[in-house]
């Protein structure tokens, strides 16, 4: 299973609809890092709403998605993390403390673009 | 009234199927959206500890009942290596996977109750239990 | 139940009655009860022992009893009003019977015991779990009015919000303070939630990590949380203890706790230059005269 990256100018968009499993993780992590590679876009909005759990490996890859992203010179957001993962995250001691947040994909957008200058 | 039910880990995919089941037997007996996040994030961990280090285990379910209270008890056994150290598996931090060492202090933090038992060479068996609010 | 015993009690209730109203109005001084008029009491205590007689007689009709225990209970009288009537009545009549024998041998001592003891045994457990019962009413009332006030979420304006907290956090209620703020951040789509803990007493280790996990839950979501409310002795428990809070942005009162929320929705409040405008009218007209 893949997750599909739509693009949009320079912004990659990703929304998270299915079940993670730690295989859909990593090759997430590996096709997003080479979307941005290919396209070089500046700033990335990964949407979790759909997503209803997130366990301590699945928060490590987006976690580290979100740093590798970086080094390519892309800024992500996270948006629409749902209170019960939110909860659970921090009762597991995560707290994904350089990770910028959103509350939903349109404001995920503005923070980018506020942050890129654009 | 009390049905026990079980899930093998072998695969990964393994990890999917006994949150899954974790999740739907919480929402049954009546958890909220919230407790029921907590107990498949639980579950999840210990089926990947399992699945990482032990390759064979198990996972069970049931619901519990006292006086005034109710809620599920999880049991994860596996036939592994066992742990040689285990109050430093349950620090904050303490990983030999790569992950955020996260696991099982986090799965004690998400449950109520937590008890963990191991003998090297033998394996590991792990009960926590949910109680309803 | 020895049938004799019984009816011996029965036909010389008057007697009974007589001494047991005696010695209960004596405890009346040294009670609780002490403020209540004296002619309220005195009906109360008739009743009561009517109660008792009634019970004894049908062998335990609890409708009587239940009807006076509900009447006691909307009084307000303590428990110890029932118990200590009850354990006189047992004093009496045993007193009583014991006299009216020829003679006392232990048979009829123990035969006498038992038959009181099962009289009064049935009414003594009704009545306790009538009150018993009237107070875990209203504990889980209370423990309901309790978590309606325990995490209000206020809009109180567009995309931003306010949680003022008031009274002692413990595990529990931290719990829910997370998620009323969780989900009320959610639905009124707050970039902005401010967090008053003006009204909390005191602020130790634990609290502190209780509001520090609700503002990093909220962040995750991807709000940004003020705290506000923080005293000057708070302050000083916050960084004597050594919690860290430097993470969050912090103000000492709402009010500025607000104007920073309306400085991160890029917004900011603008005094209407015709109310000013009016006044100095007013005032230019004054003058005028």
């Amino acid at each position: 299973m893949r997750i599909p990256i739509l693009k949009l100018h320079n912004y990659l968009l990703i929304s998270i609809q299915t079940e993670i499993d730690d295989q859909t993780a990593i090759k997430f992590q590996e096709d997003l890092l080479a979307k941005i590679h290919k396209t070089g876009a500046t700033g990335v909005v990964i949407d979790l709403t759909s997503v209803d759990i997130i366990d301590s490996f699945i928060a490590k890859v987006l976690g580290d998605v979100v740093s590798m992203s970086d080094l390519m010179g892309a800024r992500v957001v996270l948006t629409g993390i749902q209170p019960a993962v939110a909860m659970t995250l921090i009762d597991l001691g995560i707290h994904l403390q350089n990770v910028p947040t959103a509350l939903d994909l349109e404001q995920g957008l503005v923070k980018l673009h506020q942050e890129l200058g654009g | 009234m009390n049905p026990r039910s079980c899930v093998n880990i072998h695969k990964e995919w393994d990890i999917v199927g006994a949150r899954q089941l974790g999740r739907e037997m919480a929402k049954e007996i009546g958890f909220g959206t919230v407790d029921q996040a907590r107990i498949a994030t639980a579950v999840s961990e210990l089926a990947r500890n399992i699945y990482l280090y032990a390759e064979n285990g198990q996972i069970c379910f049931e619901y519990i009942y006292t006086n005034s209270q109710k809620g599920i008890l999880m049991t994860a056994v596996d036939t592994g290596p066992g742990i040689k150290d285990i109050s430093s598996v349950m620090q904050d931090g303490y990983t030999t996977s790569g992950g955020l060492g996260a696991g099982l202090p986090g799965v004690k933090r998400l449950m109520d109750d937590f008890d963990i038992e191991s003998t090297v060479g033998e394996g590991t068996k792990i009960k926590a239990i949910k109680w309803i609010r | 139940m020895d049938e004799n015993l019984k009816e011996l009690i029965i036909n010389n209730s008057d007697s009974i009655v007589d001494n047991w109203m005696d010695e209960v109005g004596r405890i009346k001084a040294g009670n609780y009860t002490a403020s209540i008029s004296d002619e309220l009491y005195e009906n109360t205590n008739r009743e009561f022992v009517n109660v008792i007689f009634t019970s004894i007689q049908n062998e335990g009709s609890s409708k009587v009893v239940e009807e006076f225990s509900e009447k006691i209970i909307n009084l307000g009288w303590p428990l110890s009003y029932i118990t200590d009537g009850l354990q006189i009545f047992r004093r009496v009549t045993i007193d009583f019977l014991l006299a009216q024998a020829d003679q006392v041998d232990s048979n009829h001592f123990s035969n006498v015991l038992t038959s009181v003891d099962e009289w009064i045994e049935p009414l003594i457990r009704q009545l306790v779990n009538e009150y018993s019962g009237s107070w875990e009413n209203i504990l889980s009332l209370q423990r309901v009015a309790l978590q309606e006030l325990s995490a209000p979420l206020i809009p109180v304006m567009e995309r931003i919000t306010v949680m003022p907290l008031i009274g002692t956090i413990d595990t529990d209620r931290a719990k829910l303070i997370m998620e009323n703020l969780l989900e009320g951040t959610i639905k009124h789509n707050s970039e902005v939630v401010l967090i008053d803990i003006t009204g909390v007493p005191v602020v130790d280790t634990m609290v502190a990590h209780h509001i520090i996990q609700a503002a990093e839950a909220v962040r995750l979501i991807g709000s940004t949380c003020i705290l506000v409310g923080i005293r000057p002795e708070i302050a000083q428990t916050i960084v004597n203890i050594g919690i860290d809070l430097s993470k969050f942005p912090t103000r000492s009162t709402l009010e500025k706790g607000f104007t920073k929320a309306l400085e991160i929705t890029e917004r900011e409040v603008v005094d209407l230059h015709v109310k000013n405008q009016g006044i100095e009218d007013i005032m230019h007209s004054l003058k005028g005269e």
